[in-house]
């Protein structure tokens, strides 16, 4: 694992975020209101997304090709749009973790921060 | 239930996209505001109060207009991640074969300054010259050796060794692939002779005979195992 520097800031914020959307996505497709239930669940209420944090940040990691996102059930009435894992997102997420456990690493280091 | 719909709609309206990329935004918007409406519902709360609390998810409809602006205006990343296989592939073969291939090119190109030893010469027909560059041949197993020792070190198996250290040849053998029917062509329709002749001496003085040498000084190293990759060892 190498070890470059983490510069703190607004990537951060931002990183974490992307974290954790792949991570849901990770496990199977989801529409935008099952992965921000999702995250907040799996945090105990956490880490929370509202439509105005989740959405732009979607249509950014779509354009990346990380996530790619596809209307299901037109047929039942309502559509709903679906993300799923795409394949570089599969490989960012690799990075993305071991950057955040370094991080953590170092937080606990310094103040004696721990994670679960 | 607040229509939702048409207050996505017209608060996204100044959007500046297509027309069909907005109304999925605002399809797949409303749709969250529906669902978070309908589970407030379930979690005992009243209309008012569930509807009053889907509109304040978002405090500033302005501001999210903006980022989803912002993010559809975003250019498409390319990613650019190899993955492990191509990373490794990346240092055992295309790093060590494109330098061997510009050194070689590099040598070559300085024995055909003016100042350089002349070439040995001779003429297969009187339009048709036959350039051997023979220094050329005498520093192709060193090119060779330093393209299989650079892969090997870097952990490339044999075929990896051979081919980082081939790569000059294997470079001209796209010459004759592109360049070579139109000679033949042209060269039958205006000199009315055999082609294939030159072809032959082609293929053999600037690949057969290159690749023999570059080989060569590879062999040592394509010999044994590969060698573990510095950090891995490390």
């Amino acid at each position: 694992m190498s070890k470059e520097a983490i510069h703190i800031g607004s990537q951060v914020k931002r990183g974490s975020a992307e974290l954790a959307i792949l991570s849901v996505l990770a496990e199977g497709p989801l529409h935008g209101y099952q992965i921000a239930k999702i995250i907040e669940r799996q945090t105990q209420g956490l880490l929370r997304f509202n439509l105005a944090s989740l959405y732009p940040l979607l249509y950014r990691m779509e354009k990346r090709g990380w996530v790619k996102g596809t209307w299901e059930g037109e047929a039942a009435g309502r559509r709903r749009r679906y993300y799923h894992l795409a394949a570089a997102g599969r490989r960012r997420l690799v990075p993305l973790r071991a950057e955040w456990g370094q991080l953590f690493q170092a937080l606990n280091r310094l103040a004696g921060v721990t994670h679960a | 239930m607040p229509d939702w719909r048409g207050i996505a709609r017209r608060r996204l309206a100044p959007l500046a996209l297509e027309a069909k990329r907005k109304e999925e935004i605002i399809d797949e918007l409303s749709g969250h505001l529906e669902d978070l409406y309908s589970d407030l519902l379930r979690h005992g709360k009243s209309e008012a109060e569930a509807a009053q609390s889907a509109w304040s998810t978002v405090a500033d409809w302005d501001e999210l207009r903006d980022a989803i602006q912002l993010a559809a205006n975003e250019e498409a990343v390319m990613d650019y991640h190899l993955g492990p296989a191509g990373e490794r592939r990346l240092k055992t073969l295309w790093l060590p074969g494109v330098c061997t291939g510009l050194l070689a090119g590099v040598l070559l190109r300085l024995l055909q300054l003016p100042s350089a030893p002349a070439p040995n010469v001779s003429w297969l027909r009187p339009s048709t010259p036959l350039i051997i560059y023979w220094q050329w041949y005498l520093c192709l197993p060193l090119v060779g050796a330093m393209g299989a020792y650079w892969s090997r070190r870097a952990g490339g198996t044999l075929l990896e060794r051979a081919s980082a250290a081939s790569f000059p040849a294997l470079q001209l053998i796209c010459y004759p692939g592109i360049l070579l029917p139109f000679v033949m062509v042209f060269d039958l329709i205006f000199h009315h002779s055999a082609p294939l002749v030159v072809a032959a001496f082609f293929l053999l003085v600037w690949i057969v005979v290159p690749e023999a040498a570059l080989l060569l000084g590879a062999l040592p190293f394509l010999k044994g195992e590969a060698m573990k990759p510095r950090r891995a060892a490390a």
